[in-house]
């Protein structure tokens, strides 16, 4: 069984700790899958050790918003990120940070303006475990290739009008099927609001390819901005996703998009797909 | 020291940029946005578009807003104790709410308030308000 800190942590080792500042280090695993919005959930991630370890353990960040993540280089298996996340601002409220990932020298995902909400840690994770992780991740640091890779969204009753919008059920995992759950988190499994907006992701590409005057060209998701989630989704959940497309062009495609659970808002953003070249 | 107080001019000088950030937090036209809209009745606000609409404010007018400063100015000198009794909003503290949120219709003073209905209150003007405030902090 893969147990806590093992199926959903993006940060092997923390590398410097030192004003705002924090650093790490994270290694894919070969022959899985990792989506681009994953390298967002590490510098998350990264930016809540350092938010724990200043609030005493006492509270956690949850994922809340932010201004914009930008991707400029999608991971591939086996490469090692780079994090980095400056803490503008840590209290009893809320973390604010901004922070990027690099693969070999090179920018790959910058986020910008994140900000997450504090809760009480005990509601999620062992104060004392959490402890000992950031303890490992700051000596020695964790073991490698840990990470199984996450279940592809499950959407159903995809409905699409090209040009115009789309929408899908998005049947999330019960624990049993999703290992992620047992790190995220421990005491309360949640659904990762990374994973969330990769779904909204994915379907928004899957519009944006049937769409003119993009249809059939290579694509990808660049840009993910006002990202908002509002509430937490747990296992077994049935979300209504959808993306409206604002304005398509050679260049470019912007989409609203929000997911819903019954008629309450989840989360919403803006997406921006581009053309895109692998080199 | 009593609050200096805030003029209808220095409310609309700020407003139209408040307004504009109120509907990029909210996600709604700028047209919705009311100078007397409630964030939470009339616009649907939920707390994480507060902390979303704070931060917004604080980054669009480089003012720092500090945590709980809201609620806390709105209390004012009453002890919290004086203020809510088992959470609900005293007469004392009623009075003093109406003279702090000045802007806000009278009406929507309703009775028994719970303490945690406060944030019910808030309207644009508010906002325009805490930015004010913030603004004459910072200049010290």
């Amino acid at each position: 069984m893969l147990g806590r800190f093992r199926s959903f942590s993006f940060v092997d080792r923390i590398t410097r700790r030192e004003g705002g500042r924090v650093e790490g280090l994270y290694t894919l695993p070969l022959g899985v899958h990792f989506p681009a919005s994953l390298m967002a959930e590490a510098v998350g991630q990264l930016a809540a050790w350092s938010a724990m370890a200043q609030l005493d353990f006492a509270l956690r960040p949850v994922a809340g918003l932010a201004s914009a993540v930008h991707y400029h280089r999608l991971p591939s298996p086996g490469s090692t990120l780079a994090l980095q996340a400056d803490i503008e601002r840590c209290d009893a409220e809320a973390v604010a940070y901004s922070g990027k990932a690099f693969i070999d020298g090179r920018l790959a995902m910058e986020l910008i303006d994140s900000v997450g909400p504090m809760l009480p840690l005990h509601e999620f994770d062992a104060p004392e475990a959490l402890r000992a992780d950031l303890h490992t991740l700051l000596g020695a640091g964790a073991a490698p290739a840990r990470f199984a890779g996450v279940p592809t969204p499950a959407l159903h009753d995809l409905q699409t009008t090209p040009g115009e919008r789309i929408s899908a059920v998005l049947q999330v995992p019960d624990v049993a099927d999703a290992p992620y759950f047992a790190d995220h988190f421990p005491r309360r499994a949640v659904y990762p609001g990374t994973l969330l907006m990769d779904a909204l992701a994915s379907l928004s590409l899957q519009l944006v390819r049937q769409s003119a005057p993009l249809a059939g060209s290579p694509v990808a998701v660049t840009k993910v901005s006002q990202t908002k989630i509002r509430s937490f989704t747990a296992p077994g959940a049935r979300l209504q996703l959808e993306a409206l497309l604002q304005d398509i062009g050679p260049q470019r495609a912007r989409l609203k998009v929000a997911a819903r659970s019954d008629d309450k808002a989840v989360a919403s953003a803006r997406i921006e797909i581009t053309p895109w070249s692998a080199s | 020291m009593p609050e200096q107080a805030i003029s209808q001019a220095q409310i609309d000088e700020v407003y139209p940029k408040v307004a504009q950030i109120v509907a990029d937090a909210l996600g709604c036209e700028a047209d919705e946005v009311k100078p007397k809209s409630s964030l939470i009745a009339d616009l649907d606000a939920e707390s994480i578009d507060f902390l979303d609409l704070v931060f917004r404010l604080e980054k669009g007018f480089g003012v720092k807003i500090p945590r709980g400063k809201i609620v806390e100015d709105a209390r004012g000198p009453l002890p919290e104790a004086e203020f809510e009794t088992k959470g609900v909003v005293t007469d004392a503290g009623l009075a003093r709410l109406r003279e702090f949120l000045d802007e806000v219709p009278a009406e929507r003073f309703k009775t028994p308030l719970k303490a945690a209905d406060v944030p019910r209150l808030f309207t644009t003007e508010t906002f325009c308000k805490v930015v004010i405030r913030a603004q004459r902090a910072l200049a010290g």
